[in-house]
């Protein structure tokens, strides 16, 4: 299959001539060449059903330019099977694609927003944190309100800790009694206070009540 | 005086460290991922990084691999992070980390292993 024009054989002209069928393209997102790889994925963007396959591969492929085309067409997608293999990728050990797909949902908040009470509650102490992260770009009228609720029951303190340190930042005085909350639930722990009073300090309040 | 580049996206965390290690008298810069931290390591001579693992751009990871990568001295890294599980310390000193924390850091923790890091540990 001629993947490349012999006259000219730039990038341009390689993903102008490429493949628009879904099964060939789905072929060509595991070929040897990452530049053939890159190019799938960025063609894949044209096909509604094609999450699953991108996800699958998101998994395993290791190249970053790979899966940065990946997710770009992931987020062009942005369809349910994209969120839900993106809040797959949250679980996995790779921390690097950890981050990638952080990112990526950050850019999907519409998708992102109703699923995020569940993301908040998830049994993975760090999948909890990813979901604070996400939080901060999601600019959603309940973002506070999940962050109080997050410094008031979660029982785990790197979470708590994050969702403290966009309280600083997003808080109002409707946060107040949640933040002195938290910092009772942690009196020992240097850091919690500290956020705690310089988040208080932020939005208006006197961090010795 | 001893230079420290400290690395964390969370703006609240930096200053929590600042407050730290200026408090024992370091001199302190701050980077808010990777990509800004080596931008700042290539112009400025560092004698210890703290680093957090979950950056957006350029991850704790990506930094540290790059940074052992250039040809210059290279100081210690302490990477700080969230993540308690074996496979991510493991990468960690992998990649050439000195020392691998679990958040949160209580100050006098910090200080201790600045200071054995830095070769300035009491006997």
């Amino acid at each position: 299959m001629p993947f490349i024009k012999k006259n000219n054989p730039t990038m341009d002209s390689y993903e102008h001539d490429c493949s628009r069928d879904l099964n060939e393209l789905a072929v060509q997102l595991v070929d040897e060449n990452p530049v053939i790889r890159r190019s799938a994925a960025l063609n894949l963007a044209e096909h509604q059903g094609a999450s699953e396959i991108l996800i699958d591969r998101l998994k395993q492929d290791r190249d970053i330019s790979v899966r940065d085309a990946i997710l770009t067409t992931l987020i062009s997608l942005g369809d349910t099977f994209a969120v839900i293999g993106l809040v797959e990728c949250l679980r996995s050990e790779d921390a690097a694609l950890r981050n990638e797909v952080v990112d990526a949902m950050k850019q999907l908040p519409e998708k992102v927003a109703p699923i995020m009470t569940s993301l908040l509650v998830d049994v993975n102490s760090d999948v909890r944190i990813f979901a604070v992260n996400i939080l901060e770009s999601l600019r959603h009228l309940q973002v506070e309100t999940w962050l109080d609720r997050v410094i008031e029951d979660d029982p785990h303190i790197n979470v708590c800790a994050t969702a403290v340190d966009l309280l600083g930042e997003v808080g109002t005085s409707t946060s107040r009694a949640a933040l002195i909350h938290l910092r009772s639930r942690f009196p020992d722990e240097p850091y919690i206070c500290f956020a705690v009073n310089l988040a208080l300090k932020r939005i208006g309040e006197d961090k010795g009540t | 005086m001893k230079r420290i580049l400290i690395v964390d996206d969370a703006a609240t965390v930096r200053l929590y460290y600042r407050t730290i290690l200026e408090s024992a008298n370091y001199s302190v810069e701050e980077a808010i991922n990777g990509i800004e931290a080596l931008e700042k390591i290539m112009l400025i001579s560092f004698d210890l990084c703290v680093v957090d693992i979950n950056m957006p751009k350029l991850d704790g990871y990506g930094f540290l691999k790059e940074l052992r990568r250039q040809a210059i001295d290279q100081p210690p890294v302490i990477m700080i992070s969230t993540e308690a599980q074996a496979s991510d310390r493991q990468q960690a000193y992998r990649l050439g980390a000195n020392l691998y924390l679990i958040k949160p850091v209580k100050p006098s923790e910090l200080l201790t292993h600045v200071r054995l890091l830095l070769g300035e540990a009491r006997a």
